[in-house]
């Protein structure tokens, strides 16, 4: 059995932010993939307020050249829905990727946010969307790009009485993009190290490049030095060779050196030439 | 104690439950549908599997209160007719049951690809099935059974 909570399924988004704000420690739940095997383990609530079927929370809108992802919108949409195949390969790939098909029918993208896992696999393909999260209370809305939003590995800076309203990305076209991981299986496994790129490239140069990492460091990130270098430079190998030694010296920055590196980094770099190259 | 209404393989059905309830423990407590099991506890092993509106969920992470207005589906909904489903029928014949603890989880989320996939190939079976652990059988017997049972329903929705 579960702590003792009072649960209640919120019918709109208003009723979910005035739950928030008047009970006492209350905790949002969709698909409960991550919360329900906290409180299992005796994390405690004293109100579970479930939004998986709140209309506003769920699907995916286009408006002003932006797309808006509803939190509650599961992986499993996520994976085949239209316009995220069309605009957003790299999220659309790394949604297929995620747990198992149960995880994916019940876990949604709000919930892999804001459980802001350093190997959650829908984030470094925001990242390369340039994501930005709507954040919204009773009394106030705010917006914060995703990068600032995860301040810790499993911590964000959402506070307890809001709720993610939605997530926005930057549509890319023309743009050569995927999701590429390494897990200890192919399917059913977290992931050891992910990478989202989107890059676009014309005569011979690359005109622009986005790569986000995830699994290397507490928090995915955007190598933008890296990005910075790669944007109109000749496409070759001493680029391309570039571009990995400052990939890679940069993680080591980040993090230190970590004993799994030993293992990751090459593989890291594997993958970026594969990504490079195309 | 709340009052939840839901379809149960086919039936209307009601059911108390508490707040803190997983939907896991009220099938097998409150209703003794046991075919749906506890293994892990925390969605990683599949015995607990049930279809909810036709897609399987792990049971065990879905509070009881979500299944409220829904379409559940346990392994008791393949074989109400009184005879077997050609799925349950093709693990007979290859021999993949062994212990049984998977079985009724596995057979859900093949059931579910094949609502979707009437004609699946090696990759989508294994992919159907990669949330449902085996300890016995290696999972051969599991793929051949879910292609062959395709075949049946194939013939039969064609007969």
């Amino acid at each position: 059995m579960l702590p003792k909570f009072v649960s209640v399924i919120a019918r709109a988004k208003d009723e979910a932010l005035s739950w928030l704000s008047s009970l006492e420690n209350p905790k949002i739940i969709a698909g409960g993939t991550d919360l329900m095997v906290k409180m299992r383990a005796g994390k405690h609530y004293s109100h579970v307020i479930d939004v998986a079927g709140v209309p506003e929370l769920l699907g995916v809108t286009e408006k002003d050249g932006k797309l808006f992802i509803g939190p509650a919108t599961t992986h499993a949409r996520l994976s085949s829905e239209g316009s995220i195949v069309r605009n957003a390969r790299s999220l659309a790939l790394a949604c297929g990727l995620v747990g198992s098909p149960q995880i994916r029918n019940m876990g949604t993208i709000g919930g892999n946010l804001a459980n802001a896992s350093p190997a959650a696999d829908s984030i470094p393909p925001l990242l390369v969307h340039d994501a930005v999260v709507t954040l919204e209370s009773r009394d106030a809305s705010r917006k914060v790009p995703l990068e600032e939003a995860i301040v810790a590995p499993y911590v964000t800076s959402i506070d307890g009485k809001e709720l993610i309203g939605s997530i926005e990305i930057s549509p890319l076209r023309g743009y050569r993009e995927g999701y590429r991981r390494v897990a200890k299986r192919a399917t059913w496994a977290i992931s050891r190290l992910g990478v989202a790129f989107a890059i676009r490239e014309e005569n011979g140069m690359f005109l622009d490049a986005k790569l986000a990492i995830g699994s290397c460091t507490p928090m995915p990130f955007r190598p933008r030095k890296v990005e910075d270098l790669l944007k109109g430079a000749p496409k070759n190998e001493a680029t391309i060779s570039d571009a990995i030694r400052m990939t890679l010296e940069e993680i080591k920055l980040i993090s230190g050196i970590r004993p799994s590196y030993a293992y990751k980094l090459p593989v890291l770099k594997g993958i970026l030439e594969e990504v490079l190259r195309g | 104690m709340k009052t939840i209404h839901f379809t149960l393989n086919g039936k209307r059905t009601s059911v108390d439950v508490e707040d803190n309830e997983t939907l896991l423990h009220a099938l097998r407590e409150r209703l003794g549908i046991t075919s749906v099991k506890e293994g892990c506890g925390i969605g990683e092993c599949g015995t607990c599997t049930v279809l909810v509106d036709d897609e399987p969920h792990y049971s065990c992470l879905t509070l009881a209160s979500k299944a409220n207005g829904r379409d559940i589906k346990t392994v008791e909904y393949l074989s109400s007719s009184g005879v077997l489903h050609p799925l349950q029928e093709a693990f007979v014949r290859s021999g993949a049951v062994q212990c049984g603890y998977c079985t009724p989880g596995m057979l859900l989320s093949a059931y579910s690809l094949l609502l979707k996939n009437a004609d699946p190939d090696a990759h989508d079976i294994k992919e159907a099935i990669s949330g449902n652990l085996c300890r016995c059988t290696g999972y051969i017997q599991i793929e051949e059974a879910i292609k062959n049972a395709a075949e049946v329903c194939k013939c039969n929705s064609q007969g």
